[in-house]
């Protein structure tokens, strides 16, 4: 099986599959290319192929976070079926999320509005600076998910459109 | 009990990394720890730190911290004799420094009438001036309009024509030739008058690549007052500092002593005690007073590092009326140091901050290396607050030795779960614009490049894809299920 990992964003396709009896516990083949690199994780301790390193991997569901030559990096697990099902969605830009992590300065707009591409909907905050949201297409207003001065993380549901006709 | 303290207990308004510092000194000096906290800093070790935690509220979790009524009932409340305001909130707030007098509590820091001189720009600019120290020469065609023009050339070249009304940099001309002043003043003139409907302009000398050069200084309630060496902190983004050190490499020897002296002097005429910094811009070999800050420095423990001293031990005996534990003579200057603003932000995506729950941290250790961190892991990094999380301090027997160091230490930090600008710090330490020490207060925008993530080498790739695909549920679960036999026999292209 084929699994789908983006590593700060960038996607690779790796295999992995237990190692040949022999290899001893723990040990793993990884499978990148049409590389096949024998691989273990002991602890703080990553093998791969001959050079033994020092890691520090933390993981959250599917996402694992790997320190590695003194820089951390965000691994996402999609597994590649998932990849398919994001494409075939489409442009269905029918929430708008937050582009960074902030807190809400004000709300332009409410449920049942109608408002056109462009419009300014809400101004959001980040480390006192104002960005302005804006509806990225012509529409009505299904939900305004935040208020003044709430605080949201980045990705987080500001505001959803009913669905386009 | 080596010293008799007036008070048992000292109250820290204030959180994160400060709050937990200036409570290991309280500590030692063998009096109790009162904390105010929020309930949005659930988890921090601050809290755990102190002998009495009291929580505040507010509006916002900001709020709270600026709530003076809450703070003072707090000391009252933990029977505090004084309160550290650590910097930011209402550390050069001076009617919190009145209402902690009126309430028989000792302040930290210096008298309100000093924290409202230098809260006063222009006040503090003309104080300083009137006083024979140097600031940056400037004429305000508004002070005599007729002479305006003949002041303007006396300030000299390179200057910088501002209209009065402006901002955001609209009508700024540079004139680096005084003979094209007359007709540079007209053009913006004009140009004031069309973006401002204001033509009225003033002129400043113009610093090519400053650089900000700040002067930490220590005053007694009995009239002496020191200075503890400079610190460089010209590398900032957003006119925030990231990097600051000490010695300044941009000195020789003398313009360090003047720069020194001056600070010292004008904390002087300020007959100012407690902690202080006086910031410069320097450029070109001259210096000018920009502005005093009048409590203690997120940067101070590069000044600890080379002079063996504890600011903060300093500032409580001087609130307490003590005078200064050492003279101008003793002031030891050893080594180099260096201090990594550690921030939860994303400087390739333009320095946003980042945000995510601390899953695993471990920091360097060694001999030279210090870190003052307010989080631990399990904590939730939010946008509640300013998005600095930790100081990362090293201490070398010169720049050279620091700056390795530094780099070591950095590559050592381990914190997941949250991005951070480690990285970015070590690429900075690692440019030569760096480690020539070249740096000025424009060198980040000038070089986005060092901001930029660098693509992973192919070694990377792969070692930080094995550590992950091991560690993902998804993927060790689909290899465990594999037989051992058809692994072997290359099944797993199914």
């Amino acid at each position: 099986m084929r699994h789908l990992l983006l590593i700060d964003e960038a996607e690779y396709e790796i295999g992995l599959v237990p190692a040949p009896t022999g290899d001893g516990d723990g040990a793993y083949r990884l499978l990148l290319g049409d590389e096949i690199i024998p691989v273990s994780l002991e602890g703080t301790v990553l093998t791969v192929g001959p050079a033994r390193e020092k890691v520090a991997v933390a993981v959250d569901g599917n996402v694992a976070f790997v320190h590695f030559r003194g820089r951390a990096h965000r691994v996402e697990f999609r597994d590649a079926i998932d990849r398919f099902a994001k494409g075939a969605v489409g442009g269905g830009a029918d929430s708008i999320a937050a582009p960074m992590p902030g807190s809400v300065v004000s709300v332009a707009v409410s449920a049942g509005d109608a408002v056109h591409a462009g419009q300014v909907l809400m101004v959001i905050e980040s480390m006192k600076l104002e960005t302005a949201i804006k509806a990225p297409r012509d529409g009505v207003i299904e939900t305004v998910h935040v208020a003044p001065a709430k605080t949201f993380n980045k990705g987080a549901a500001l505001i959803a459109l009913q669905a386009a006709e | 009990m080596s010293h008799h303290f007036p008070f048992d207990t000292v109250l820290v308004a204030n959180r994160g990394e400060i709050a937990l510092r200036i409570l290991r000194t309280v500590k030692r000096l063998g009096l109790k720890g009162a904390l105010v906290f929020h309930a949005a800093d659930k988890g921090a070790p601050a809290i755990a730190a102190a002998d009495i935690a009291i929580e505040i509220k507010g509006p916002s979790p900001v709020a709270a911290f600026l709530d003076a009524g809450q703070i003072v009932a707090a000391a009252r409340a933990a029977g505090a004799g004084a309160i550290h305001p650590g910097y930011g909130f209402l550390s050069e707030n001076a009617g919190f420094a009145r209402a902690v007098a009126a309430a028989g509590i000792a302040f930290v820091g210096p008298e309100p009438a000093a924290i409202e001189l230098m809260g006063d720009k222009v006040r503090a600019r003309k104080f300083v001036a009137d006083r024979g120290f140097p600031v940056a020469p400037s004429a305000i065609e508004d002070d005599d309009p007729a002479s305006f023009v003949e002041r303007a050339r006396a300030v000299g070249a390179p200057l910088l024509i501002k209209p009065s009304a402006g901002g955001g940099g609209k009508g700024m001309r540079i004139v680096r030739d005084l003979a094209v002043l007359d007709e540079e003043i007209l053009r913006a003139r004009s140009e004031g008058q069309r973006y401002f409907g204001d033509g009225r302009l003033y002129v400043e000398r113009f610093v090519e690549n400053p650089r900000h050069i700040e002067v930490q200084v220590m005053g007694d309630a009995h009239g002496n007052v020191i200075h503890l060496h400079e610190r460089e902190c010209s590398v900032q983004r957003r006119f925030q500092k990231i990097v600051e050190e000490t010695p300044s490499p941009a000195l020789t020897p003398e313009q360090r002593k003047a720069i020194c002296e001056t600070a010292a002097g004008i904390a002087k005429a300020a007959n100012y005690r407690n902690a202080g910094t006086v910031e410069f811009i320097y450029g070109g070999g001259e210096f000018y007073f920009l502005e005093m800050n009048t409590r203690l420095q997120v940067e101070h423990p590069v000044t600890e590092e080379i002079t063996g001293l504890d600011l903060v031990e300093i500032q409580l005996r001087v609130a307490a009326g003590e005078v200064l534990p050492l003279t101008q003579d003793k002031v030891p200057s050893k080594g180099h140091a260096i201090e990594l603003r550690i921030y939860a932000e994303s400087p390739a995506r333009g320095f946003v901050p980042t945000t995510g729950k601390v899953l695993a941290l471990a920091w360097p250790e060694g001999p030279g290396i210090r870190v003052d961190s307010g989080i631990a892991a399990g904590q939730a990094v939010t946008t509640a607050f300013d998005p600095m999380l930790a100081k990362l301090i090293v201490h070398g027997t010169d720049r050279a030795d620091a700056i390795a160091k530094a780099r070591a230490a950095l590559r050592d930090t381990v914190l997941l779960g949250c991005e951070t600008n480690t990285g970015f710090l070590d690429r900075l330490l690692a440019d030569p614009v760096f480690a020539e020490g070249e740096v000025h207060t424009g060198t980040l925008d000038a070089r986005p490049d060092i901001a930029a993530e660098p693509a992973l080498t192919p070694a990377e790739v792969t070692g930080v894809l094995a550590a992950a695909g091991l560690s993902l549920r998804p993927t060790r679960d689909a290899a465990d299920r594999i037989p051992e036999i058809h692994a072997a026999m290359g099944h797993w292209r199914n």
